[in-house]
């Protein structure tokens, strides 16, 4: 019975997450550890697993509609590999009640970016770095327009991705918000960009430390499986549901949850600790 | 089509079958080992380190195929964005872009370095 319970909670994780723009981790975490009592570190190694799943296949989209910079999600996942690195050390000697008071805060944070109101950015001046590897590009607009777009501010991006990657590796998370908002906010990459971009990344951040995790023993296939099978089928589902379902209604109560929650997090980091 | 647009496909399929090869190990080794009563989870309450070689080894011994296959899957799913890496680098040096091809390979020794530290920690 919880095996079912188990992967039918992945599934509504998963279609959650792919119609609000996020990944399964920030469902599945709270929902292992609070909702089934699973220890904080096997609930972070399970939801590495299901966010490789899930970016791998989301990217591949992604890539056929020409919305990835490829060139660019090359140089910042040297950014993102290097903090996941840090991130799996951190987290190998920090104590259990702190990743569930840093993970409460993480969604506190992700609740207010969900209410944020995005803009989108189209910068014209190029970063030294972005000339030299040619990182300028062009993608589709909703018209279908071809539009050029340059790239500003490479080096913050890079140490934006690589505290993107500490708390990946720390929280079991793909940190796409963090990532979204480096390349829209420094970079001024268009948004549509930033997404595909991201999303094409937090694969290899998330197999950074998911390797890490699974030769030490804490990606358990009792657990990762059925969440990652889950979640694949939820977010199939939610991307082909999409245009139908109220995307705005649905975002404000995930928010209210999602503070509910956090502050479950926070107070069980607490008391344990 | 451009040279850049033809390397994004190819990473594109490589993705896409990818997911679903290593979904369908991991689905078809979970329902085979799967624990209809009970609660599976139980024992997952605490933490315990235990390598992931002597989890292989001890299902190796039950000839517990299942789990066998879902670790299988679950190899092929942390390996498919380092392949990717690889194929990025590999793409990216026939095309002549020399120094991206270099960042790649950063990225992928990255990645390498990060998995030894799951041995050592």
């Amino acid at each position: 019975m919880f095996g079912l319970t188990l992967i039918l909670i992945s599934i509504f994780a998963g279609f959650l997450g792919s119609l609000l723009g996020l990944g399964g981790g920030i469902i599945v975490v709270p929902a292992l550890t609070l909702g089934f009592g699973v220890d904080i570190r096997y609930a972070i190694a399970a939801s590495l697993i299901s966010i490789i799943a899930t970016s791998s296949g989301a990217a591949a989209g992604f890539l056929k509609d020409h919305l990835t910079n490829l060139r660019l999600a090359v140089l910042l996942e040297v950014g993102t590999v290097g903090g996941a690195m840090v991130g799996f050390l951190i987290a190998s000697v920090i104590k259990d009640s702190y990743l569930f008071i840093i993970f409460g805060t993480f969604l506190v944070f992700s609740a207010i970016m969900l209410l944020k109101k995005k803009g989108d950015s189209l910068s014209l001046t190029d970063h030294p770095w972005s000339q030299r590897l040619k990182l300028a590009a062009s993608f589709p607009n909703e018209k279908g327009i071809l539009t050029e777009y340059k790239v500003e501010n490479v080096i913050l991006g890079l140490w934006a991705m690589f505290f993107a990657g500490i708390l990946s590796a720390l929280l079991g998370i793909g940190s796409g918000i963090f990532k979204v908002l480096a390349m829209d906010g420094a970079m001024k990459l268009p948004m549509k960009v930033s997404s595909a971009t991201s999303n094409f990344m937090i694969g290899v951040t998330a197999s950074a430390s998911a390797g890490a995790y699974f030769l030490r023993g804490d990606i358990r296939p009792e657990i990762a499986c059925p969440v990652s099978v889950g979640i694949i089928i939820g977010s199939w589902i939610g991307a082909r549901m999409m245009p139908k379902m109220p995307a705005a209604t649905i975002r404000k109560i995930f928010v209210g949850v999602l503070l509910i929650v956090s502050v479950q997090m926070i107070v069980k980091g607490l008391k344990d600790g | 089509m451009d040279k850049l647009q033809n390397l994004e496909l190819k990473i594109s399929r490589f993705l896409r079958i990818g997911v679903i090869v290593a979904g369908l190990m991991m689905l078809t080794g979970w329902l085979t080992t799967f624990q209809w009563s009970g609660n599976p989870l139980i024992k997952f309450k605490t933490y315990s380190q235990l390598s992931v070689f002597l989890h292989l080894e001890l299902a190796l011994m039950d000839e517990n195929w299942g789990m066998l296959l879902s670790y299988a899957g679950l190899v092929a799913l942390i390996s498919l964005p380092v392949l990717r890496v690889l194929l990025t680098m590999v793409l990216f040096m026939k095309q002549k872009e020399y120094i991206l091809s270099v960042v790649a390979a950063f990225v992928l020794i990255g990645l390498v370095v990060s998995f030894t530290f799951g041995m050592e920690h």
